[in-house]
């Protein structure tokens, strides 16, 4: 064992230290020291041993005794020791400042320990300033500071002096080092080839010294990429010192970096050796713990990183560190702790580039965290460094997906699989993201997904095969849709479905009512062994078959899987209300509203099923629990659900047009409130076109026709689009306007169209509307077809035949009423006015057990006058043919006349010559009195009918005005109503039958005119019936109230002017004949004749 | 088994077709198809060339709405909107007798398998009108009652009667009602046997299987087909596929096979074995109100066929095979 031997004052004597059992007390020591005066540089040593078992403390008061100033008076001419104890010191306090910086305690300037360390030097350079050991302990806290060019300058004074200055070689070596560390990259190379020029003079100089210079240079060379070098640097090395961790840990690394399963073997196994020789070195702890990382111990990489963050300065190495840690923690999906380390190892990195993995991390586990807005900055720092990083741009794109920027979102999803196209991933998002907005592209990018992961060889995912069948769905390509379901179904239950093995067993007939909520059929099959399989990521596309299955009309198919699904999934409110929508489609309310009661057992709060709740009590006509449930479902969604905001809209709609509560103010306050949800749900979604529908209807409501023709188009247009957008209502909407704007052509095809596109022809509240056209625009035997089609297809609704009769007799009226008619015509109508006498006394006497809502006596009043109408009809029918028959004598008798004439001209002119001129005078004179008579009468014919053409005009303008307006709101409830509120119909056609009641006033007083004018023996009985109609016409006042009186006044107004041109067209007709009195006509045609002149007179005095 | 489409007469009728029905053949001639029309006439078409037997038969007020034959082939009978039911001799067209029992309406009607009753769906009587055949007299009137589970009805559509058929045993007889029950009768007892449930539109047309008369056919405006077995009450099973109401229903003569008709402007040929559509046709451009296979008999007449009509006033002849 090393001993030293202090010499004894003044003796020959030697006090033996022992180093390895130097006192705990350093004092003993010192005083020995101090009292045998011993040379300072065993002083040194003692103090370097103490340092080097680790006994600072002694180390310091040794050293601080040895350079106190009584010492330095009393060995003022030992300079070297002197200097060599206080650079001794200054290193120790360099190597505390260092460890203080480290460990990022305190910033370089205010490092205490820097200051001592200065200090101590400072004084060395006072005893010699030239001592280059001084100079190259400065330049080493330079180093130890950061301050590299202050170091570069003082190792430069010390090389300056000794080119060959070993320490200032390595001194130097390193300041160029670190320069190339920390310089920017182009700087870098020569800044290591510098450094790298240093370490070999050093080596140069000595060529046996540490290994650390060979280390220098491998790293130098590692730095500059010359590999093979480096490595025959390090393996120099380890033959000098084969447990020089650094250099094993060097060669490991670049082992690893082969990226061969071989080199990684070797790499590791010389980590472990590292590890094995030296337990703290952070490197080797680092690759270690990533190694442990990959095989899953994940234990062994806790341990790991913490010992190497426990003995590692450098910022990278921690980096590294905390990244691991994060990471093991990441896999074990402890993400609050995962994100706590990589924020931590973030923190040790000053520039992406350094080591961009953890923001990587870091941003995956916000991104889990949902902090989306922290995770796009951490992926778009990975993108700064790697702008090309898919895995990167996929992050981007899925957060700004999250964050709602689709275009964003989409736009980077385009690059990523731009980049990468073989990428299906990306594709796939590209897809998802696309769905909403552009179909046709998002088909285009899930199938060029599905061709990837196909040819890939791996499964495609089932939510893929999914989407793209959905795609197809709505493309309306059902059988690739259907293909593509079933590929995402595989093997199931649901194939023998298909196949018809499996089907609805023999029910007894009673329970088949509530079929679509039994599973027992499934229970039952359970029991015989057949297992019912169904995993969660099947059960959507299951369900979207189902959909497409109804799509297909299948629903006996569609309705098995859905009740499969509730089979396995009862908490699956979906299939519910599509259940439920199939039983009401089927009319089988009852079930419909228990498969919703059953819905909203899963959730009370489901808005979908309230609003189907809803809609059916309105169906049920039950209002008051309708309003609430809409309200509930509106609730539920905190007003955003537009389907609930429109069903309170329309329910308001539907409230103001409630006939049995017909409040004027009420009226208003409805529409103003329906008009307020329908602008709610336009402000929040721009192009809800059933919004915009109710918008325009009750525009159409308050009589801005143009506007609400505006919107209509708008929408029938927007509608056009998709396969699962029906609006129906919408057509008939239009039709409606173009009906009360007086097109009547233009809403028969609007329609009929609609009929036809979306009904199959098969509703007839569309037909009562088209009927209704044909009314109004007197085409009467269309009308009376539309009738009888809608009766055949409603043939238990009795209001149709009620018009149907109601248009027969009009029809026979107005035929009756024409000036000129044939006897075929009048025959037919004599056929028609029979059909409607027996479709009014059928009406009648079925009321016995039918309440179809008819006033008896009304109908009784229909027959009646029909009836009197038929007799009068046979009368026209004699008079028609025996008119037919005279036109054809009267014919002959012209033709009789006229050679009669001619024969008479003849003979006159013979006797022309002979015959006394004033005869002839006189003849002449006679002519021209006559023609001033019937002058006259001309004259009072043009005043008169002149007056009647200002008053038609008058009553159009006016029904346009009143009767058409309030026609029109009927009319526009109608339309909604339809789709929510079948039952509701009823009284819409009573109104209507009401409306074509009291527009039959009129017909009914002219022809009873007629009649008294035509039929003098008929007089009294018309006489009777006329009185039949103005009791009616009271009853019809009642019951329209103010408004409609009016209307009834002024068309009692125009009969009257009725009056007065009916006799006057008559002598038009007769005047011919009147001229042709000579010719002779029959008695009784000229009493006729004579009788209307009779009248005319009468009307017009 | 397919069907193959042999010829078409467009405008047959100058307005709608809404009933078909075949004649048997007689030993003077083939098997005829009558047709009825909204056009307010009924006409006869001879197999396969469909040409026109006689001129158009008038005097059907209303639109004709049903017709059937009798089991001889010679009379046949027409139910017209206006609520009578015109029988008429087929070969001379010359009216036999006209009938109605007013206030009931007249819907669907159909001789019984013996020729000697003619029922009468009677609309909103809620009831099913039997004829004698021989005196003209009604013999029954079966009416139909509530089920015990009554549904609230609002409408007045209630127990409207609107198709019947018989069994081909001629014991039963079944009805079709606008709210979608079906009543089954026994004839001889002229008393009500049970409800068959399941429907809850229009049963607009019903057929018993020629080959099994528990086995019943109904088709509805819920878009299914309903098979039934109408003595055990029991639903055998549904067949849906149409997109619209199914208007009409006929049994092959085989009892192989059912066609149907629906206002989706298509006819199905649906297989009973697997109760799945094998064929769908959709040559006619609107409703289809009636199918009829040609009843078996006559001289050399083996071939199967069917006849649809449609409101598009087409008659269309298929070779069933």
């Amino acid at each position: 064992m090393a001993s030293v031997y202090i010499p004894v004052q003044n003796s020959e004597e030697e006090v033996r230290v022992a180093l390895d059992q130097l006192p705990r007390d350093a004092t003993d020591i010192l005083d020995i020291l101090k009292a045998e005066q011993a040379p300072l540089h065993l002083w040194l040593i003692i103090a370097r041993e103490y340092f080097k078992q680790g006994k600072t403390e002694q180390f310091q008061q040794i050293l601080e005794e040895g350079s106190s100033p009584e010492i330095d008076e009393y060995y003022a001419d030992v300079k070297y020791e002197r200097i060599a104890i206080l650079n001794a010191l200054g290193a120790y306090y360099t190597y505390l400042g260092k460890i203080d910086t480290y460990l990022g305690k305190i910033d370089p300037n205010q490092n205490k320990n820097f200051t001592s360390a200065i200090q101590y030097y400072n004084r060395a350079s006072r005893i010699d300033p030239l001592e280059p050991s001084t100079w190259i302990g400065k330049g080493q806290l330079c180093v130890a500071k950061g301050e590299y060019q202050q170091a570069f300058n003082a190792f430069k004074i010390v090389l300056d002096d000794d080119p060959n200055n070993v320490p200032a070689l390595l001194g130097q070596a390193c300041v160029h080092f670190n320069k190339g560390e920390n310089e920017d990259q182009y700087k870098k190379a020569q800044e290591y080839k510098n450094s790298l020029e240093f370490y070999k003079r050093a080596l140069r100089a000595y060529p046996n010294g540490p290994p650390a210079v060979r280390l220098g240079i491998g790293f130098c060379r590692y730095r500059l990429g010359q590999y093979d070098r480096a490595r025959q640097a390090f393996q120099r090395v380890l033959q000098l010192d084969p447990e020089n961790v650094e250099a094993l840990v060097a060669l490991a690394v670049m082992d690893l970096q082969t990226n061969e399963a071989a080199g990684i073997r070797r790499g590791m196994e010389k980590m472990q050796k590292a590890f094995e020789i030296y337990p703290y070195c952070p490197m080797a702890l680092n690759h270690l713990a990533n190694h442990f990382f990959f095989t899953g111990q994940h234990f062994l990489v806790e341990q790991l990183t913490e010992t190497a963050l426990a003995v590692s300065n450098n910022p990278i190495m921690k980096a590294h560190s905390y990244y691991n840690l994060a990471r093991s923690y990441h896999s074990k999906r402890d993400f609050e702790k995962a994100g706590r380390y990589y924020m931590a190892s973030v923190n040790e990195i000053s520039k992406p580039q350094d080591f961009v993995l953890p923001y990587y991390g870091l941003g995956q586990v916000q991104l889990k965290l949902r902090d989306f807005r922290s995770a796009l900055s951490s992926f778009e720092k990975v993108l700064e460094v790697h702008p090309e990083n898919c895995e990167s741009l996929k992050a981007v794109g899925h957060i700004y997906s999250q964050l709602g920027q689709m275009d964003k979102a989409i736009e980077t999803f385009r690059k990523a699989a731009r980049i990468d196209p073989k990428d299906s991933q990306a594709f796939l998002e590209l897809g998802e993201l696309l769905i909403s907005s552009d179909a046709s592209a998002a088909l285009d990018a899930l199938k060029t997904a599905y061709n990837l992961i196909k040819k890939g060889g791996e499964d495609v995912p089932i939510e893929l095969l999914n989407n793209i069948g959905v795609l197809y769905f709505e493309k309306g390509d059902f059988e690739v849709a259907e293909q593509t379901f079933k590929e995402a179904l595989g093997e199931g239950i649901w194939l023998s479905i298909l196949n018809g093995k499996i089907d609805t067993s023999k029910v007894d007939s009673t329970l088949y009512s509530v079929q679509y909520r039994d599973l027992s059929l499934f229970q039952q099959l359970e029991e015989d062994g057949i297992t019912l399989e169904l995993p969660w990521d099947k059960v959507t596309s299951l369900f979207n078959y189902a959909r497409l299955l109804e799509q297909l009309h299948d629903s006996e198919k569609a309705s098995l899987f859905y009740r499969l699904i509730l089979f396995k999934y009862p908490d699956y409110i979906d299939a519910y209300l599509r259940l439920a929508a199939m039983a009401k489609a089927q009319n089988n309310i009852q079930l419909s509203i228990e498969l919703i009661g059953d819905a909203l057992k899963v959730d009370d709060k489901c808005p979908n099923a309230l609003s189907m709740l809803g809609s059916l009590e309105l169906n049920d006509d039950d209002w008051l629990k309708a309003k609430e449930s809409f309200r509930a479902a509106k609730d539920a969604t905190d007003g955003k659900d537009s389907y609930a905001t429109l069903a309170l809209g329309n329910w308001n709609y539907f409230a103001a047009l409630r006939p049995d509560k017909k409040g004027q103010k009420l009226e208003a306050t409805h529409l103003e409130k329906a008009k307020e949800l329908y602008t709610k749900v336009l402000t929040e979604h721009h192009g809800n076109m059933y919004a915009a529908n109710g918008a325009g209807i009750v525009l159409a409501e308050k009589g801005q026709f143009d506007v609400s023709k505006d919107i209509f188009t708008q929408v029938q247009e927007a509608a056009a689009g998709s396969i699962f957008v029906q609006m129906p209502d919408v057509w008939v909407n239009l039709a409606h306007i173009y009906f009360a704007q007086g097109h009547f052509a233009l809403a028969v095809k609007m329609y009929q169209n609609c009929l036809r596109k979306f009904y199959y022809n098969t509703d007839t509240q569309i037909l009562l509307y088209l009927s209704r056209t044909h009314y109004e625009a007197e085409q009467w035997q269309d009308c009376k077809k539309t009738l009888l089609r809608a009766i055949h297809l409603a043939p238990s609704n009795y209001t149709l035949r009620f018009d149907a009769g109601v248009a027969m007799q009009k029809f026979s009226a107005s035929t009756l009423q024409k000036t000129k008619r044939t006897a075929d015509e009048v025959r037919s109508t004599v056929t028609e006015l029979k059909n409607a006498v027996r479709v009014f006394s059928q009406l009648s006497s079925a009321s016995a057990y039918h309440s179809h809502g008819f006033d008896e006596k009304k109908i009784e009043t229909h027959v009646e006058y029909c009836k009197h109408l038929l007799d009068a009809a046979k009368v026209h029918c004699e008079a028609a043919e025996r008119e037919e028959q005279q036109n054809r004598q009267r014919l002959e008798l012209a033709r009789q006349v006229s050679l009669a004439e001619e024969a008479r001209r003849k003979a006159e002119e013979q006797r022309k010559f002979q015959l006394e001129r004033r005869k002839q005078e006189d003849e002449l004179k006679q002519v021209m009195q006559q023609e001033e008579h019937f002058e006259r009468i001309k004259e009072q014919w043009k005043t008169s009918s002149t007056n009647f053409g200002s008053k038609r005009k008058d009553r159009l303008r006016n029904e346009d005005e009143e009767g058409g307006g309030e026609r029109k709101r009927r009319r526009g409830g109608g339309s909604r109503r339809r789709k929510k509120d079948k039952t509701r119909a009823r009284y819409e056609e009573e109104e209507e039958a009401d409306y074509m009641e009291d527009e039959r006033e009129e017909p009914d007083e002219e022809d009873a005119n007629n009649m008294v004018n035509d039929q003098d023996e008929e007089a009294e009985k018309a006489q009777d019936h006329l009185a039949a109609a103005g009791l009616e016409d009271s009853d019809v006042e009642d019951d329209m109230g103010e408004p409609s009186s009016a209307i009834n006044r002024k068309r009692r107004a125009w009969s009257e002017s009725d009056e007065e041109d009916e006799p006057s067209q008559r002598p038009l007709e007769s005047s011919p004949a009147g001229y042709k009195e000579n010719s002779g006509e029959s008695d009784e045609e000229m009493r006729g004749k004579s009788g209307g002149n009779a009248d005319v007179e009468e009307d017009d005095e | 088994m397919k069907l193959a489409g042999l010829r078409s007469v467009e405008n047959a009728h100058d307005e709608s077709i809404w009933a078909a029905a075949w004649v048997p053949a007689t030993d003077s001639r083939p098997a005829l198809l009558l047709t009825g029309s909204l056009d307010e006439t009924v006409r006869l078409w001879r197999p396969d060339e469909l040409a026109a037997v006689a001129p158009p038969s008038r005097g059907h007020a209303l639109g004709v709405v049903a017709a059937a034959a009798h089991p001889s082939g010679a009379l046949a009978a027409a139910a017209s909107l206006d609520s009578s039911v015109r029988v008429f001799d087929v070969d001379s067209n010359a009216s036999v007798t006209s009938l109605d029992a007013p206030p009931s309406e007249v819907w669907g009607l159909q001789f019984d398998p013996k020729g000697t009753v003619l029922a009468v769906a009677g609309g909103g009587s809620a009831s099913v009108k039997l004829w004698d055949t021989s005196t003209w007299q009604l013999i029954a009137t079966l009416a139909v009652p509530r089920p015990d589970r009554a549904r609230p009805d609002r409408t007045g559509s209630g127990k409207f009667v609107l198709s019947v058929a018989w069994s081909p045993d001629g014991r039963r007889l079944a009805c079709g009602s606008m709210d979608g029950t079906v009543a089954v009768f026994d004839v001889a007892r002229a008393k009500f046997l049970h409800h068959l449930e399941g429907h809850h539109m229009p049963v607009r047309s019903l057929v018993f299987s020629p080959i099994d008369a528990r086995v019943l056919f109904t088709a509805c405006d819920d878009t299914h087909v309903h098979m039934y077995d109408a003595e055990g009450k029991s639903l055998v099973g549904a067949m849906s596929g149409h997109a619209s109401w199914v208007l009409s229903v006929d049994a092959s003569p085989d009892g192989a096979a059912i066609a149907t008709g629906s206002s989706d402007r298509t006819v199905r040929l649906w297989d009973l074995s697997t109760r799945t559509a094998v064929q769908t046709m959709t040559n006619h451009t609107d409703q289809v109100w009636a199918v009829a296979f040609r009843p078996p008999g006559g001289t050399g007449v083996r071939a199967g066929r069917l006849a649809s009509v449609s409101d598009d006033k087409s008659i269309s002849l298929y070779d069933y095979s």
